[in-house]
């Protein structure tokens, strides 16, 4: 088995069946067999249905596939660990825990020291802007916010890949924009070797802004695997550089409303 | 709400509550029948603060250095004073005991069952008949099985209240979020710590409506297990009164009653609203 060092996540036909009510079984992901290196930024893109998610939750230990193999830093995956971050699509900070309770939390699990966990989840905090809310309870940050310290909890516990599951999907489009800078500014901290991150997204957009390298997918299936070499930061004027205007063309055909074809119903 | 409604509220509520006090002394003029000598079927107010109240010195027992009616002292309000304090203080006692046995109890095996799918599994059924049973009518059966004990009254309430809460508890379990236990899950946290830190909190808002509820179940069967057989409480002197038809000393111990439940509800509900202030 090929587990380089330089990969970090290693799927060998991946298989997720469920059992549908008539006893047909569905799959929501057909041998998918895919590598993902260290410090990948990857967007997986697909219409709802198409089993990114499902995906993503195998990646994280939180689904098992019904067949296949996934390597973690070349360790087989069987459950959630702190190697792999999540933030989920749904609101996931604890609000019974104070703003810098839930940053530190994944500290506390690993028995990191109190003053010491609080230095790093203080660090987090101020890098994702919300230094000033830290002993706020939940409630009262926006939804924006709640994915900042979301965000800030994965980076602080440490984790060398970072899996998000349409994490702003819920966001208005001016928030959506600012985290979107935050995030990237947190990945290319300098301190450390880029962390891996896979990013899944419907938004064919937000996959040109954050990405290297863009999975389509589709049907249970990757359809598709595109690099995107446009520098960073991305703007709306880099997404319209030619570069990315053929991407988003392909990207668009893959999902059934390129050219030519008008908006497919769904 | 407006701090100028909200005080309006309390002075209709207060107002209501006045001619409820009038409404029962007009009774007691209306109807003057006696049930046994000296004692009225309707007992006026003032006929409950002076002679019944009073009269509760008959069940201080003596002790702490002060002699009893038996004894000779001559029946008076210091005396009724330290009957109520006595009586009241078993019973007290026996709730919270109870109270604290039966939520520690029922909260515990209730996160024990939900550990995993088959500990649900397994007692799903049975419970909704444990849920269903009356508890008084267990009374007797409590009694045979551990006596006319302060052990046996304490079990009894905290049965009560273990049954409220371990269906409680599995109901708020199931309904916490996924997403909740899953992020702990992936920052690495253990089983262990996700019920500590994510289960048991996350049910607390839940388990408040269980935990009044539980409160006035473990008054009711504080009162019942003292009813049957029981030397002391105020229980007790509630059925050695009705015994021999002292109505007035019922209702000054019912009136008793209402005050001491009332308290513990608004100071449960403080407690509980402290614990759960993060969800407001």
């Amino acid at each position: 088995m090929n587990t380089s060092p330089q990969i970090a996540l290693d799927a060998q036909a991946v298989s997720r069946g469920y059992h549908r009510r008539d006893g047909a079984i569905i799959n929501a992901l057909s041998d998918v067999t895919l590598t993902i290196n260290s410090g990948e930024f990857v967007c997986i893109v697909g219409p709802s249905g198409c089993g990114k998610s499902t995906l993503l939750q195998i990646c994280a230990g939180l689904n098992m596939p019904t067949s296949g193999t996934l390597l973690a830093n070349g360790k087989p995956v069987t459950g959630p660990g702190p190697d792999r971050g999540v933030v989920f699509q749904k609101d996931s900070v604890f609000p019974w825990m104070s703003v810098i309770d839930n940053v530190e939390y994944g500290l506390a699990c690993r028995g990191v020291p109190a003053a010491e966990r609080r230095k790093i989840a203080l660090h987090y905090l101020a890098q994702v802007g919300l230094a000033d809310v830290a002993q706020a309870w939940p409630r009262e940050l926006s939804g924006g916010m709640l994915k900042r310290v979301a965000i800030a909890a994965v980076f602080a516990n440490g984790s060398d890949i970072l899996l998000l599951d349409e994490p702003f999907g819920a966001l208005d489009y001016v928030t959506r924009h600012k985290i979107h800078d935050v995030l990237l500014s947190l990945w290319d901290e300098s301190e450390r070797a880029k962390r891996t991150v896979v990013f899944v997204t419907h938004d064919v957009d937000e996959a040109l802004t954050l990405a290297d390298r863009i999975l389509v997918m589709r049907g249970g299936l990757v359809i598709d695997d595109l690099r995107v070499d446009s520098t960073r930061p991305r703007d709306e004027e880099s997404l319209s550089e030619h570069e990315m205007v053929v991407l988003k063309r392909r990207m668009l055909d893959h999902l059934g409303i390129g050219h030519g074809m008008g908006r497919a119903a769904e | 709400m407006t701090i100028a409604s909200l005080t309006r509220d309390r002075l209709i509520g207060l107002g209501v509550l006045a001619l409820l006090v009038l409404g029962w002394q007009l009774l007691s003029v209306a109807f003057p029948q006696e049930i046994v000598p000296g004692v009225p079927m309707v007992p006026g107010w003032e006929k409950v603060f002076t002679t019944t109240f009073v009269s509760i010195s008959r069940y201080w027992p003596g002790g702490w250095g002060f002699g009893s009616v038996a004894t000779g002292e001559q029946p008076g309000y210091f005396y009724a004073l330290l009957a109520i304090i006595y009586h009241s203080s078993f019973t007290f006692l026996r709730l919270l005991v109870g109270l604290l046995i039966g939520s520690a109890l029922g909260i515990s095996l209730g996160l024990a069952v939900s550990w995993s799918a088959w500990g649900r599994r397994l007692v799903n059924l049975p419970m909704q008949f444990l849920r269903v049973l009356p508890l008084l009518a267990l009374l007797p059966l409590f009694q045979v099985w551990f006596g006319l004990s302060f052990l046996g009254e304490v079990i009894f309430v905290g049965y009560g209240v273990g049954v409220i809460f371990f269906a409680a508890t599995i109901n708020a379990v199931s309904n916490v979020p996924d997403v909740y236990v899953e992020n702990s899950r992936t920052f690495g946290a253990s089983q262990w710590r996700t019920y500590r830190t994510v289960i048991l909190p996350a049910i607390l808002p839940e388990l408040h409506s269980a935990v009044l509820l539980a409160l006035g179940a473990a008054w009711s069967a504080v009162l019942g297990s003292e009813f049957l057989g029981a030397q002391s409480g105020l229980g007790y002197i509630l059925v050695y009164s009705q015994a021999y038809g002292f109505l007035d000393r019922m209702f000054f111990i019912a009136l008793l009653v209402v005050l001491f439940a009332s308290g513990s509800f608004l100071i449960v509900n403080r407690l509980l609203g402290h614990a759960t202030r993060w969800a407001r």
